[in-house]
């Protein structure tokens, strides 16, 4: 990241110790601000990120402190708006088709050049001018004579720097993600890094305000009028209460009993969403449902064969390590397939080519005018049928065809060792049923810039069924159930094993049955196909409900589909709002009672866990991504401005990557209005941190946490709540303290 | 007041039709498009009373004959919108744009009044269709004439007078929608209800030329370098009024309207798809071409322009203003066949002849049809040509063959420097007003008060 400092000519010993304090106020600055994600793969993160190592109630007042503020001197202004029109240069996707030239400079070079000819920043004066025109080629020694022209002192540097980035937190979240999660992807034209972006926002005050050192006095003050307000910790707890005693008490009321072997298995994401589907499916017929994280362990690149497009297809706190080709069965497909891509692209190309340039643009509205007319009524007043028409056209030129995955690249050891631990972390290593189903899951929305904050969070915002696909091949392989044999996970020969995907939207499931199997289960694939049909429908009305529209299950699931394909639908679903626990245990603890979408549900048997492995994985991985979408529901809807993206109703586009509110804005980071509120006034998500309910002995799990420290910090700091339920000893909850111990509490 | 001269009040002719046409049209779609997309907001009741008034507003301005009732309804519509482009006046930026639009419409209001007041002085009547008619005085005439195209490039944003166009980003996406596709038009049905007269001091004809001229090539270049896609549609939309305006004063006034027409269609439909700007990828489109493709679209665009000429019973290449509009269709021809020769074979040259001569019998149909409907109102009376136009025709195809020739990946970096002086200088002048501009995150208040759940 910081390549640039070999090229400056490090002479004198002071000046070194200079450099190393830039380095370290730079990185302390960077911090507090959390990452946020491109549209293209929109992950859930806690906005406050940056301040969880501070127990909660500490971070909500600082986080108001440095996000929540309203009041701003006034040359702040100008300085934002200055930064927001380079970075939104800077960041561009291919919107602008004359875009900001010398990018591949990096920012801070490229910006440096460009800004001598910004009269909006030097206002045309000679000795700023000469100023810009003498920095040095590296940001660090610009950022050391930015400081010193404006004066700070050593002591207030670190923080002047931290108020650079979080006056204009969502540019800043951006550029953190640019600079410290995109290292497995491959190498960005436009190379960013943390200096840089600091460098430049200093010059840019430097230019604008010389006294911006009161910066530092404001935030002092900032701090001082917000210890004194209300804090909305006392609403969270009394939420949580509400729920979570009431659930504690429905939960003591289920007993494991010895199960048969069912009809089939069927393992869904631990996605709040996945858990009223699995209930309306079990109630169908002798089904066993299981909860695991959707990229079923699979941490891998997917790569279409005929597009060519690559994408990380899991957590991204994981680095994939293969890549997966994933292209039609036969040959002779793939090339009609190729062909009908190409010819789309060409109709695009045609569009493109008229719309992106001089003179022709004239031309393209007049051919396109009644069109778009035509178009635009029918997509605003039969919804319905302008899908059809349009599946049709390209349909006609570019016929769906089923996909496969090449497993060639990964190797048959790691595809063992992928079979082996996605079997065992789910506690499914015996009583296999004929037909076991892998159930990825994604959304079906139109005209939704935010679509992927609806897709699967554990498959790095994408739709799961590659990895399902991945998987359910490698299962259906002889040789490694023969690998799995000897580890002692016997598989019956009969057992097939399928991939498939849950639309979140509309609850369709479709089913990818592509490998060879036996006759035999082709009754079954059947049988399943129906209840999942059936259990789509039920869900529907209960969904609907949730909706505010009360009907019978037909007229229910006709409502769910309108939402789904609506371009003007602002809440096509309600994705994971509402989340509030996060419960590890068998299903048999949850099947009978009713959690309203409200649980992420991850299948442990704590018997089949002597070690401890298993739930030190769920603990630290599943249970994480689950506390960053939990906080970014959770803050979205305390502040919706600070921590939301605002209304979608007047949002605006920037660079492909990000929403801007109307003319310019901030990056609006976290999730719209409409996501999390049923109106302007009424909240649909209830503010709750994570409960967290594991059937395991309290003593056991401290063994875990002893050795993890991000569950120390998520625990200590009141992050995430744990209850340990034991499954020896039934008389007593155990709450987890945030002293780490252990505070039992009678079952009533 | 006798029913009679209620009536007299009023004109309904093939324009007000066509405006009245587009304009419910849009309105409906916008309506029902809102019903769900606008679903949760406190202003949600108002929102409609407001667009209701607002398409009552627009078709009175089309059917009024009588100038003070024009003038009403013009005052009545745009204050309306200023209205509804703020929407949530708890946000400091929405309220900006709403002042900044205000501002300008108050200054076209104040242009148009003049203008009518000497119109009136001059004929004696307040009746339009007489005025048109019946202006004789040649100075009252020139300067009426002027001070309605200053009111006009007010209402459809043509420079100097676009800040607020390209500033009314703030606006619920229904609203620029709407704002697009029909009240920014309101310029080019001004110009058009006076066509008559602008006709009888051709001169002025050239005035409109030049306005929309420099609008059109500052809107395409602006539209170009933007980074958003709201700003990019405005500063399309200004581009595209500019091209409106070129139509006009080619003499071609159903030309220009068939384009308000189908732009305000088109840019309606952008606007309400405007969610899905980061799904769509910009697909490489092989610039700078080789030279054998680029002669062979060159052959592909006359075809093109020939069929278009003929079509609208337009000499090819005739020595008048219509020589312009057939230079445009060669050049979007070219394009076209352009794209489809990306490879360069001869099968392929045939498709790409195929594609231009389809392109050029919609363009020409469309067109036809607008000139045909349009007919008894006499719109269109092709001027001579002169240097002027000469160089117009130049600016537009250099401006082309600049994106396609000089604007690619490989010889860029030898440009940067004489590039980035001019670009630095376009990208500042296509900000939207500083007001306008959500400059802390907080500003943004879209909904009052703070609600926990």
């Amino acid at each position: 990241m910081y390549q640039e400092k070999s090229m400056v000519n490090l002479e004198t010993k002071e000046n070194h110790e200079l450099f190393n304090h830039v380095d370290s106020i730079i990185k302390e600055s960077w911090a507090k601000i959390s990452p946020f994600w491109p549209l293209k793969n929109l992950i859930a993160v806690n906005p406050m990120q940056g301040l969880e190592n501070l127990p909660i109630e500490e971070a909500l007042v600082e986080g108001a402190v440095f996000f929540e503020q309203k009041e701003f001197p006034k040359p702040m202004a100008l300085i934002n708006r200055q930064t927001i029109k380079w970075l939104q240069a800077f960041f561009d996707e291919g919107q602008a088709t004359i875009g900001m030239p010398l990018r591949k400079n990096g920012l801070y070079n490229a910006w440096k050049k460009l800004a001598y000819f910004d009269k909006q920043i030097h206002g045309g004066d000679c000795k700023k001018k000469q100023w810009l025109l003498g920095l040095s080629k590296s940001p660090e020694t610009a950022i050391t004579a930015c400081l010193l022209k404006l004066n700070i002192p050593k002591e207030s540097q670190s923080i002047f720097m931290t108020l650079m980035l979080t006056t204009l937190p969502g540019w800043a979240s951006h550029i953190k993600y640019r600079t410290h999660w995109t290292e497995g992807e491959s190498l960005h034209p436009h190379p960013i890094s943390a200096v840089d972006y600091i460098a430049v926002r200093l010059i840019i005050t430097s230019l604008l305000w010389e006294e911006a050192a009161e910066l530092i006095q404001w935030h002092k003050k900032a701090k001082e009028l917000q210890i004194k307000k209300i804090s909305p910790i006392k609403v969270i707890e009394k939420n949580e209460t509400d729920y979570l005693l009431p659930l504690l008490n429905k939960l003591d009321d289920q007993k494991t009993g010895e199960s048969t072997i069912s009809d089939a298995q069927i393992v869904f994401c631990i996605d709040v969403r996945s858990e009223p589907f699995r209930r309306a499916l079990e109630g169908q017929g002798q089904y066993e449902t299981f909860g695991f994280a959707g990229f079923f362990g699979i941490p891998v690149r997917i790569k279409n064969s005929i597009t060519a497009e690559i994408y990380s297809s899991c957590p991204v706190l994981l680095k994939p390590q293969h890549t997966v080709n994933e292209s039609p069965f036969s040959s002779q497909i793939c090339a009609q397939d190729h062909q009908g891509y190409q010819k789309l692209n060409t109709l695009k190309a045609l569009y493109q080519s008229l719309k992106y340039n001089f003179t022709t643009s004239f031309a393209l509205v007049e051919l396109l005018g009644f069109a778009a007319g035509f178009w635009m009524a029918l997509r605003s007043l039969t919804p319905m049928l302008a899908i059809k028409y349009r599946r049709s056209i390209t349909e006609s030129i570019r016929p769906n065809v089923a996909v496969s995955p090449l497993l060639e690249n990964i190797a048959f050891s790691d595809q063992c060792a992928f079979a082996e631990s996605a079997l065992s972390a789910i506690g499914l290593t015996k009583k296999f049923s004929p037909l076991i189903l892998f159930c990825g899951h994604g959304s079906a929305t139109q005209n939704n810039a935010y679509a992927t904050a609806l897709d699967c969070g554990a498959c790095g915002g994408q739709h799961g069924a590659s990895n399902a696909r991945i998987l359910a091949k490698i299962l259906n392989t002889r040789k490694v159930r023969e690998h799995l044999n000897q580890a002692g996970i016997i598989i019956p020969k009969a057992t097939y094993f399928l991939a498939a995907e849950h639309n979140t939207t509309t609850d369709e499931v479709e089913i990818y049955d592509t490998d060879t199997h036996d006759i035999a289960v082709e009754k079954n694939i059947q049988q399943l196909k129906d209840d999942l049909k059936a259990a789509g429908n039920l869900n529907n009305q209960q969904r609907s409900k949730e909706m505010g529209f009360n009907a019978d299950k037909n007229k229910s699931a006709k409502h769910t589909k309108l939402r789904s394909i609506d371009w003007a639908q602002v809440r096509p679903e309600w994705g994971l709002a509402r989340n509030a626990s996060f419960i590890v245990a068998p299903r048999e603890m949850t099947k009978n009672i009713d959690l309203e979408g409200r649980a992420f549900l991850h299948s442990y048997d704590y018997h089949q866990d002597l070690d401890g492995k298993i739930l030190t994985l769920i603990l630290t991985a599943p249970m994480v991504v689950a506390q960053w979408i939990n906080s970014q529901y959770l803050f979205s809807t305390l502040d919706n401005v600070a921590y939301g993206a605002g209304s979608k109703i007047t949002k605006n586009i920037t660079g492909k990557i990000g929403i801007m509110q109307g003319n310019a804005s901030d990056l609006m980071s976290g999730l719209p209005l409409q996501s999390v509120y049923r109106s302007d006034k009424e909240a649909y998500h209830e503010t709750v941190r994570l409960m967290t309910i594991v059937y395991a002995p309290s003593g056991f799990i401290d063994k875990i946490i002893e050795k993890q420290t991000v569950l120390q910090k998520l625990f200590r700091n009141g992050w995430v709540l744990l209850i340990s339920v034991d499954p020896e000893n039934t008389n007593h909850h155990y709450f987890l303290d945030r002293d780490l111990t252990w505070k039992k509490r009678k079952k009533s | 007041m006798s029913f009679n001269s209620m009536i007299a009040m009023f004109h309904v002719d093939m324009l007000s039709i066509i405006m009245i046409s587009l304009v419910s049209f849009i309105g409906i779609v916008v309506c029902f498009f809102s019903s769900r997309y606008m679903k949760g907001d406190a202003l949600y009741r108002q929102f409609f009373i407001h667009i209701l008034i607002l398409l009552i507003a627009v078709m009175l301005i089309t059917i009024a004959d009588n100038l003070m009732l024009f003038l009403s309804a013009w005052c009545c519509c745009n204050l309306i919108l200023a209205r509804l482009m703020v929407h949530k006046s708890t946000w400091k930026a929405a309220k900006a744009s709403g002042r900044l639009a205000s501002r300008n419409f108050m200054l076209g209001f104040s242009f148009m009044i003049l203008a009518f007041a000497i119109l009136y002085k001059a004929t004696g009547s307040l009746s339009i269709q007489y005025i048109v008619h019946n202006s004789n005085d040649y100075w009252a005439t020139l300067m009426a004439l002027i001070l309605l195209l200053m009111g006009a490039m007010t209402q459809s944003a043509i420079w100097p007078f676009h800040r607020w166009l390209i500033s009314s980003l703030n606006s619920p996406t229904p609203i620029s929608a709407l704002m697009h596709a029909g009240i920014v038009n309101g310029g080019g049905f001004l110009l058009a209800r006076f066509a008559p007269l602008y006709f009888s001091v051709p001169k002025t004809l050239n005035i409109i030329f030049i306005v929309g001229l420099t609008g059109a090539l500052l809107g395409s270049l602006w539209k170009l370098m933007q980074h958003d896609v709201k700003r990019m549609l405005a500063c399309s939309t200004m581009g595209q009024m500019g091209f409106m305006f070129v139509q006009f004063g080619l003499g071609f006034f159903a030309s220009g309207l068939a384009h308000l027409f189908c732009h305000g269609l088109f840019k309606a439909y952008l606007f309400l798809a405007s969610g899905s700007a980061a799904q769509e990828k910009r697909l490489d489109l092989g610039y700078p071409p080789d030279l054998i493709s680029f002669l062979c679209a060159l052959a592909c665009g006359a075809l093109g322009s020939y069929i278009f000429a003929i079509i609208n019973h337009k000499h090819w290449l005739r020595l008048d203003t219509s020589l312009i509009m057939i230079g445009i269709v060669f050049i979007a021809g070219a394009q076209l066949a352009l794209t489809v020769l990306r490879a360069a074979s001869v099968k392929k040259f045939l498709l790409a002849m195929i594609t231009t001569a389809a392109m050029a019998t919609l363009y020409g149909a469309n067109v036809y049809f607008f000139d045909l409907i349009l007919s008894p109102l006499a719109l269109i009376q092709p001027q001579p040509l002169t240097i002027l136009h000469v160089i117009a025709l130049i600016m537009l195809s250099l401006s082309w063959l600049f994106i396609l020739f000089f604007k690619s990946s490989k010889n860029k970096d030898d440009l940067s420097n004489w590039f980035i002086g001019p670009y630095v200088k376009a990208l500042n002048s296509s900000q939207p007003h500083p007001d306008t501009i959500t400059s802390y995150r907080k500003e943004y208040e879209y909904v009052s008060g703070k609600i926990h759940g």
